[in-house]
């Protein structure tokens, strides 16, 4: 298990070492120059001496692959260079808004898992009669429905209307319910669906059947035996969701004005700020497989058919 | 089932528990004390002579001029009571005013001012945009009260220069580095201005108070919070449900508060007080005299009579923006000059084009000269729905006189690669707006790097118009450069090398509790020392 997880953590290095290659040529062959925008910032006229002087001030005017060793070089002494709009530290910066989108994927996450499991169950229990239509119903319209556009409907609803909750920003559990919510729905359908299918497949197993032979009651039945079993494909998804809820951050931190690190990774789109950029996606790389990781280990503890390590031994 | 339901009860109040600790309280509640503006990033350390991250709406707030610009270009005092200009104009003397101090408490003296200058002129490199830096030969304290600035050249928009929100502003000598080099960064933002920055809160707000030692007339409001929302229709719902308290078009990066629909609504509904300024700079076209068809005087003034700018503001700028003819408003300074207007007159545009040999085909819709079709490129930013909008409403009014226009949709980068290349049948741009305009529009149509120089440098006298140009910025006799002025002005309307759209407004929205809201004379400076709270 220790050298499963050790390989595994070992692996970690390769892998952003490759990120890090495909996302500084992506950045760089991608249309927009970080000088031209650095001046429009700036309320500066685009001319050549200007630009001449922008590309000097910010590294560009090197060769590519200079700029790439001398950024990589600093990055392993955990210097990722400085942003070409704050002029901080660019780990800094990610780091400082890194809680606030923890906070708010981590919340969407309870939202999801809450929401999901009763739903998710009820639609299974119900099959092909009303409960079941209903959640499906829901299922669909909330996979399909943008979190940005759930954003402003529920901004239009609570706050423009109603005036129960803030519209914006950081503060409260009032301030967090409207953007995890928004942020929530999609995962939470997804999962709804997830777990109906899951439960529906495992009550036809035999081990169902012999259960009810032997006279268990019906919810140590689905309890126990259907609802344990049909937990690991949800364990996996989590893992998925932890995924959406990051990337969907970015999106519904602009709406809700949250001071996280999407909203400061779309200025960074925006402005074509390189380093923030391409410490923003190794930080989310890192954070994906790291998760990953943790799921597969949670596998191996919850269901005792999963061995993880006999593959490798093998 | 019961008691699962039971256990997931507990989980969620353990949770919902769990997060109430974590929540941050709301750290800065606005009293009625408080003014509540937003913008679309931090405003940053407040460097007075650096550029972004630094917001220029926010370096005017904390740092005072010399000079300051007034309505319709009047010059008015600031840090400087007085001055007075050699004959020769490349002498500025200026007494400071008595008593001024810094908002720390030390005095700000012709040593600071020096200071200050001699800073700038160390990194002469990044101010290259700025003719003055450049023209600056030395800067003098002669005594306490007294500053001198020498030039180079009597270089006459010297005192509209001094008036920007940047890099010309009075940083005190205690918060320079210790290197005395401002470029290396500052130790904290004290200037003499009314407001000083208390607080900044990275991707929430920034917390202004008043500076109760300031020189001028003191604001009536203790406090201006300025919240961070990037998106505008986050914006309007703040403003909307009381969070904010004023929509600010202010200039610069964050210029589009909310959109000029949601402006209209606001107008519309009435339940904001809403206000629009008089013109700011114009958006116009540049038209190729060096590329296609446009070469072609004839064509170029065929577009601008085909050309429908009536239906065009009021579809697209909804009446708030009011149609240009010129290509500097009358109010700029030097600009009123009564030149005849380009009237929308399809007969004459088609009359034009017939004149100068571009003839109808049978059965194409659009006209030819010796077998080359009437075809014009729009250069526009794709992602830009004004200047989407403009391009095909434009598309539509020329296909009518027979011109065909291409419309060439890119991002942003590519698009100001094309203002500097030439590469363009007409393309969009904005003059510079005040104090910039004209002197300094002016001045850029020398710069080959410029949408303007591309789109004239086909004229025939063009290489005279950059002469009369060089001149003007230079003359120390006032009749005889509003005489150069008129010249240059009234050959750039007649060649037709730009097609004005509109003059772009500042809006301003807000709510009932505010009075004393007006737009200020320069888009950068916000006068917050003039509203009220009640």
């Amino acid at each position: 298990m220790i050298r499963f997880i050790a390989t595994r953590l070992a692996l970690l290095v390769p892998i952003l070492l490759a990120v890090s290659v495909v996302v500084f040529v992506m950045l760089r062959m991608g249309q927009g120059d970080p000088a031209m925008a650095y001046l429009r910032l700036s309320n500066i006229p685009p001319t050549d001496e200007a630009l001449a002087v922008a590309r000097e001030a910010l590294g560009l005017n090197r060769p590519y692959v200079t700029q790439y060793l001398d950024w990589l070089g600093k990055a392993l002494r955990g210097d990722f260079g400085i942003s070409y709009v704050t002029k901080r530290p660019v780990l800094g910066e990610l780091l400082y808004y890194l809680p606030a989108t923890l906070y708010l994927a981590g919340v969407s996450l309870f939202f999801t898992l809450a929401g999901s499991l009763p739903l998710g169950i009820v639609a299974a229990l119900k099959k092909d009669r009303l409960p079941d239509h209903v959640t499906r119903l829901f299922a669909y319209v909330g996979v399909s429905m943008p979190s940005f556009w759930l954003g402003f409907l529920l901004v239009y609803v609570f706050s423009v209307t109603l005036g129960w909750l803030p519209p914006m920003g950081r503060g409260g559990p009032a301030h967090v319910l409207m953007p995890a919510v928004s942020l929530a729905l999609m995962s939470l359908c997804i999962n709804i669906r997830l777990i109906r299918t899951s439960m529906l497949e495992n009550m036809d197993h035999r081990f169902v059947l012999y259960a009810r032979a032997r006279g268990l009651s019906e919810r140590t039945v689905v309890g126990g035996h259907v609802l344990r079993n049909s937990l690991i494909p949800v364990v996996t998804a989590v893992g998925m969701h932890l995924g959406e809820l990051l990337g969907g951050a970015v999106v519904v931190e602009s709406v809700f004005a949250w001071p996280g690190v999407g909203r400061f990774a779309v200025s960074a789109i925006f402005n074509r700020d390189y380093p923030v950029l391409q410490c923003f996606l190794l930080m989310m790389t890192a954070i994906f497989v790291t998760v990953n990781l943790a799921v597969d280990i949670v596998y191996a503890v919850i269901d005792p058919r999963i061995r993880i390590g006999a593959g490798e031994a093998g | 089932m019961a008691h699962m339901r039971a256990r997931l009860a507990r989980n969620v109040f353990g949770v919902l528990a769990a997060l109430a600790l974590l929540a941050v309280p709301a750290a800065v509640l606005a009293g009625p004390e408080t003014l509540v503006y937003s913008w679309t990033s931090n405003v940053g350390e407040l460097n007075p002579h650096l550029y972004s991250p630094n917001q220029m709406f926010a370096q005017a707030m904390v740092y005072d001029p010399l000079v300051r610009y007034g309505e319709g270009g009047a010059i008015k005092p600031a840090l400087a009571e007085k001055w007075e200009i050699s004959p020769d104009g490349k002498t500025y003397t200026f007494t400071l005013r008595q008593g001024v101090t810094f908002s720390d408490g030390t005095p700000c003296d012709a040593a600071a001012v020096k200071k200050n200058f001699d800073a700038i002129l160390a990194n002469a490199q990044k101010h290259k945009w700025l003719e003055l830096v450049a023209q600056i030969e030395a800067a003098e304290a002669p005594d306490p009260r007294t500053f001198r600035l020498v030039l180079k050249n009597p270089y006459y928009p010297t005192l509209q220069e001094l008036c920007l929100a940047r890099p010309l502003r009075i940083l005190a000598p205690s918060a320079f580095p210790d290197s005395g080099n401002t470029a290396d960064g500052i130790k904290k933002p004290v200037g003499t201005g009314p407001w000083k920055l208390v607080e900044t809160k990275k991707g929430e707000y920034d917390l202004f108070e008043r500076n109760e030692s300031y020189w001028g007339k003191k604001p009536a409001i203790q406090k201006i919070l300025v919240k961070v929302i990037t998106d505008p229709n986050t914006r309007a719902v703040a403003f909307e449900t009381g969070e904010i308290d004023l929509i600010y078009n202010a200039g610069g990066h964050g210029t589009g508060q909310v959109s000029l629909e949601t402006f209209a609504a606001m107008q519309k509904d009435g339940k904001a007080k809403t206000l629009v300024s008089g013109p700011q700079a114009t958006r116009n076209l540049a038209i190729n005299s060096d590329r296609g068809p446009t070469r072609d005087l004839a064509v170029r003034q065929a577009i601008l009579h085909a050309a429908n700018k009536a239906a065009m503001v009021k579809g697209i700028f909804l009446d708030i923006e009011k149609p240009a003819e010129t290509l500097f408003s009358p109010t700029t300074p030097y600009c009123d000059l009564g030149l005849p207007p380009y009237a929308f007159d399809l007969d004459k545009a088609r009359t034009l084009l017939d004149q100068a040999g571009w003839k109808p085909v049978p059965g194409g819709e659009f006209r030819e000269k010796d077998g080359q079709e009437l075809a014009v490129d729009l250069c526009f930013e794709g992602n830009d729905p004004m200047q989407k909008a403009v391009a095909e409403t434009l598309q539509g009014d020329l296909r009518k006189a027979g011109i065909r226009l291409n419309l060439i949709g890119e991002e942003p980068d590519s698009f100001l690669a094309r203002q500097k290349s030439g590469e363009f049948g007409m393309i969009f741009g904005d003059t510079w707006g005040a104090p910039y305009d004209p002197h300094s529009m002016v001045s850029s149509m020398r710069a080959p790097s410029h949408a303007d120089y591309q789109a004239q440098v086909g004229l025939p006298m063009k290489a005279a118009l950059d002469e009369k140009i060089a001149a003007v910025l230079v003359t120390v006799d006032e009749a005889k450069r509003r005489e150069m002025y008129r010249d240059i002005l009234t050959t750039l309307h007649e060649q037709a090398v730009y097609l004005p759209l509109t003059y772009t407004v500042g809006i301003v929205a807000h709510r009932d509790n505010l009075d004393g809201v007006h737009y200020g004379a320069i888009q950068s400076e916000i006068p917050f020392e003039d509203m009220v709270k009640k």
